[in-house]
């Protein structure tokens, strides 16, 4: 068994594919810790523009959705998403075609779960990410996702805000989207220190007025809150703090 | 400044509207502006009712002319009274969009004063929402019956939906509940909205629509002695002819004594059933007549699609690599996007019962109607598989339940799987 270890940007995982191709016993990985056999080898991959955009040239020619796809299943926070990705390709060029409609193949559903999984979460967030507005009038949001999502969230709300500025902080990969009215950018950052604006307590407090009262407590259905909602979100919502 | 204390009032007296979709328009930010639609809506949290929240649903005020008798907020009722002015409203709004709480607005009223002056703040309302404040979020606003059409067909050209509320599900009921309201006083306006709809629609008008994401309404289940039947038809009516895009259920539960209503809540397993026999309609290409007699109410064990299955066994089973789209989603347990799944991948090769699992179709149900490659694995007699289903009916009926006031977005009206 060969591992390709790759660093997690989508230019290694492309080169990674192209020098793994013709391999039969190729895994592509970005874990750090592997537990491999004895006979395995492991090959530590560097990005290289020119192979990686060979891989996306070709893929491009035969589906022009794959690219997608990929790029969403490499946000996936499961472990195994560099090699179901690459499965995915090799199925592509197989085929000469798209396959992603084929999804009684192991690897399609593979990567229709994984891919469902971070589309899914990005949908929650969308309503799940709570702002806070700082002194400066600059909204700011810290989020936990399970997936790498907070470049694929930001462009929702810039739309949405157009003139008004914003951070949204995924505070356990230490990175945010910066945006300043114009513009997103994606940046890593350690911590925040946040001065509220005098307004927060005020419409925070409101909010969780309006979440006690528009709840019927005749009819309660904890489950399907926390099917919906689940728990680990909930460290991020202001309604669910006492 | 809006107080607790008011906004726990003006929320209370709005929050037994069932509607909270954001969903079914498109409306874009402008320069300068705040907010815009997402089509298949969003859902910013979840109250431990197991209710979406999506909208900011509250009263413009509760101080009613009317005195509806399941209305908590009715004439004679003692109950606290509060209103809020327009700018309060904007405010409110704003703040809560920016901090990403909500997705819009559900405004709606108590009849103060008189219907015109009722609906002309809620039109000066939402108008300032938009010109003043710049908002281009979401907007659902509840017509008041009455008032006057030039009121309403300007909100109409601002807000994203509208909906009156049927209330109950025929004139008489109407008449001995909610005697102050007709059924023409709600009919009509939804008429002429229904029209400009198809105005727009005829003439390909692109920007400045109105109701881009169309009517709702709402009728009270339980409250008055409809059959289920009763209801559907009238759900049917409202669909094919008048073009609406949900009518929600609301079973009814006693907040207010009087005589001439029931004591007793209507439940939710009815109310259940009847938003499965709607999406039947809606999505699964059944008619009325098919699933529910017009005097009959629909079958408590089992589901709408299994109740039609067991009706029309000679019907299955059906194959599942060679059955047409339409035959496949009337295969209980096979949902919309199960059969989606099944047409997409019997296209490159033929399905056995090992791919359906694996494609995640749980043929616990259809393996009773459906053959795989000609193989049959459900059970042979009628009886035995009526047993069968019932036994996993009732151990689904506390889960299934929990389908009735699921959030309104697009995966869930595309699919709606029963």
């Amino acid at each position: 068994m060969i591992y390709y270890v790759v660093d997690g940007s989508e230019d290694c995982f492309y080169t990674a594919v192209f020098d793994a191709y013709r391999q039969k016993d190729a895994i592509i990985t970005s874990e750090s810790n592997l537990q491999t056999e004895l006979e395995s080898r492991i090959v530590e991959v560097t990005a290289d523009a020119e192979k990686a955009e060979r891989v996306r040239k070709k893929l491009r020619q035969l589906d022009g959705g794959a690219e997608n796809d990929i790029h969403l299943a490499l946000r996936s926070c499961d472990p195994l998403r560099e090699n179901t990705a690459f499965g995915y390709i090799r199925l592509i060029i197989e085929k000469g075609g798209p396959v992603r409609k084929m999804l009684a193949h192991p690897v399609v559903l593979e990567m229709s779960d994984i891919t469902g999984k971070v589309t899914g979460e990005l949908h929650k967030l969308k309503g799940f990410l709570r702002f806070m507005e700082n002194a400066q009038g600059v909204l700011y949001a810290p989020f936990s996702p399970d997936n790498d999502i907070t470049d694929l969230i930001a462009p929702h709300f810039a739309e949405r805000f157009k003139n008004q500025r914003f951070v949204i902080h995924d505070v356990r990969r230490k990175i945010a989207a910066l945006y300043d009215g114009e513009q997103i950018i994606l940046t890593s950052v350690d911590s925040a220190e946040i001065y509220l604006s005098e307004y927060e307590k005020y419409f925070e407090d409101l909010w969780k007025q309006y979440y006690k009262s528009v709840n019927i407590a005749s009819r309660p259905h904890e489950k399907q809150m926390k099917g919906y909602m689940p728990v680990r979100y909930w460290k991020f919502l202001p309604e669910k703090q006492r | 400044m809006l107080d607790a204390r008011r906004l726990e009032i003006l929320t209370e007296s709005a929050k037994y509207d069932v509607s909270c979709s954001s969903s079914g328009s498109k409306r874009v930010n402008a320069k300068g502006g705040l907010g815009n639609a997402s089509v298949g809506g969003i859902c910013h949290s979840f109250t431990p009712d197991g209710r979406c929240i999506s909208l900011l649903k509250i009263l413009m005020s509760n101080d009613c002319l009317y005195d509806c008798e399941y209305c908590p907020n009715r004439r004679s009722a003692d109950v606290p009274r509060a209103s809020i002015t327009p700018d309060e409203i904007c405010e409110l709004t704003i703040n809560f969009y920016k901090r990403n709480y909500i997705e819009g607005l559900f405004l709606s009223s108590a009849v103060f004063s008189s219907p015109d002056r009722t609906m002309e703040a809620l039109c000066e309302t939402v108008v300032k929402l938009r010109k003043i404040y710049n908002f281009n979020g979401y907007i659902h606003l509840k017509g008041i019956p009455y008032a006057d059409d030039a009121l309403i067909m300007r909100a109409a050209k601002y807000v994203d939906r509208m909906s009156f509320n049927i209330e109950l599900p025929s004139e008489k009921s109407l008449k001995l509940l909610a005697p102050q309201k007709t059924r023409d006083s709600l009919i009509l306006p939804m008429k002429k909205l229904s029209a400009a709809r198809e105005y727009d629609k005829q003439n390909k008008i692109r920007s400045g629509k109105v109701i881009p994401a169309g009517q709702t309404t709402q009728m009270i289940i339980g409250a008055s002695p409809e059959s289920d039947g009763q209801i559907l038809r009238l759900t049917e009516a409202l669909y094919r002819k008048m073009g609406l895009k949900r009518v929600y259920y609301s079973s009814y539960i006693p907040v207010v004594e009087s005589p001439k209503l029931p004591t007793v809540g209507a439940g939710l397993l009815r109310e259940h059933r009847l938003y499965q026999a709607d999406w039947l309609i809606r999505f699964y290409g059944f008619d009325v007549d098919e699933l529910c007699g017009e005097g009959d109410n629909l079958d408590a064990d089992c589901d709408p699609k299994c109740a039609w299955a067991m009706r029309n066994m000679q019907l299955f089973p059906v194959e599942v690599n060679t059955a047409p789209l339409e035959m496949l989603l009337r295969v209980p347990g096979i949902g919309a996007r199960g059969a989606y799944r099944i047409i997409n991948a019997r296209k490159y090769t033929a399905l056995d019962f090992d791919n359906l699992a694996k494609m995640r179709i749980i043929i616990k149900r259809a393996k009773h109607f459906i053959t795989c490659k000609g193989k049959f694995y459900g059970s042979e007699s009628r009886g035995a598989i009526k047993a069968a289903l019932m036994l996993d009916n009732r151990a689904e009926n506390a889960e299934q339940l929990s389908m009735f006031s699921s959030p309104d977005v697009a995966v869930s009206a595309i699919t709606g799987e029963i």
